[in-house]
């Protein structure tokens, strides 16, 4: 179950409105390695994991995502506000507000809605180990890309502390591996899958 | 931002309690940490109050109807201090 705090993780207060910006950074909402899919896959994830360590590890970076989350759809809702249509023309964001308006949608930056596609629950704890390790590089790369891109310093320093986050949790993830490899068999890995063969032992 | 804003401090105070929260999933037995995130817990717990005194409630636990739905929410920045 999920309790919300009516407090954004991190301060976001954004002086001048930016479509150009918006639809950018809206790629961290609802593009192929944003926070939604961030949260979406560690929250499913951890249904079929066997180790508590790794159900806690995922249900709370799974949460911190969703807040995330909030942030980014916080930046657009901000870098959005207040534009004439000549300035939505001009930045070339009437495509995203002939659909949406100034409302903030799961797409990505290409237009692409957001799909699920995008992450994998492969019940294999080694695989979704490596999936996540991955996962939180693509997020950070996503950030830096985000930062060449940008320039206003109120944008740019809370995009550096989303980025800072991903490369945080990639840290987790790494120990959470470990922690994986050390209780599994030592002589081979593959030998069985912690996240379905103990039930079969059972029967 | 205002570092010296009241939100700010509670922000830190949650976001540190927060990262030694995390940490501890990887290494559970680390009384140091534990030490530490208490130390922020209750940081956090003491400037919450503070917040929810002058701004509102900070969850539905500990507040509904008018007082919870008042302005201003998360994402909104009109009329905040920078």
């Amino acid at each position: 179950m999920w309790c919300y705090e009516k407090v954004l993780q991190y301060p976001i207060n954004i002086k001048n409105p930016n479509p150009k910006a918006a639809q950018i950074i809206i790629s961290q909402y609802g593009g192929p390695d944003g926070e939604l899919g961030a949260s979406l896959r560690y929250l499913s994830q951890r249904f079929s994991m066997p180790y508590p360590e790794i159900q806690g590890l995922l249900t709370d970076i799974g949460t911190e995502e969703l807040g995330h989350l909030e942030m980014v759809g916080t930046l657009v809702y901000q870098l959005t506000k207040n534009l004439s249509v000549d300035e939505i023309k001009r930045a070339g964001f009437d495509k995203y507000f002939v659909d949406h308006t100034t409302g903030v949608y799961t797409t990505a930056a290409s237009g692409w809605p957001y799909n699920a596609a995008s992450f994998a629950v492969k019940g294999d704890i080694l695989a979704d180990m490596h999936e996540n390790l991955a996962a939180e590089q693509k997020a950070r790369v996503t950030y830096d890309n985000i930062l060449r891109l940008v320039d206003d310093p109120d944008v740019c320093d809370v995009i550096k502390f989303l980025r800072a986050r991903e490369v945080v949790h990639y840290q987790r993830f790494g120990e959470g591996l470990r922690i994986v490899t050390d209780k599994l068999n030592e002589k081979n890995f593959y030998a069985f899958n912690p996240s379905f063969d103990n039930c079969a032992c059972r029967r | 931002m205002n570092m010296n804003s009241l939100e700010t401090r509670l922000q830190q105070a949650k976001f540190a309690a927060w990262d030694a929260h995390l940490y501890l999933d990887t290494h559970p037995c680390d009384e140091e940490m534990m030490q530490l995130e208490e130390k922020y817990l209750c940081m956090a717990d003491r400037l919450a109050r503070e917040y929810e005194e002058k701004y509102g409630p900070l969850t539905a636990r500990t507040g509904s109807g008018k007082e919870w739905l008042k302005a201003p929410w998360p994402w909104d920045n009109s009329g905040r201090e920078c």
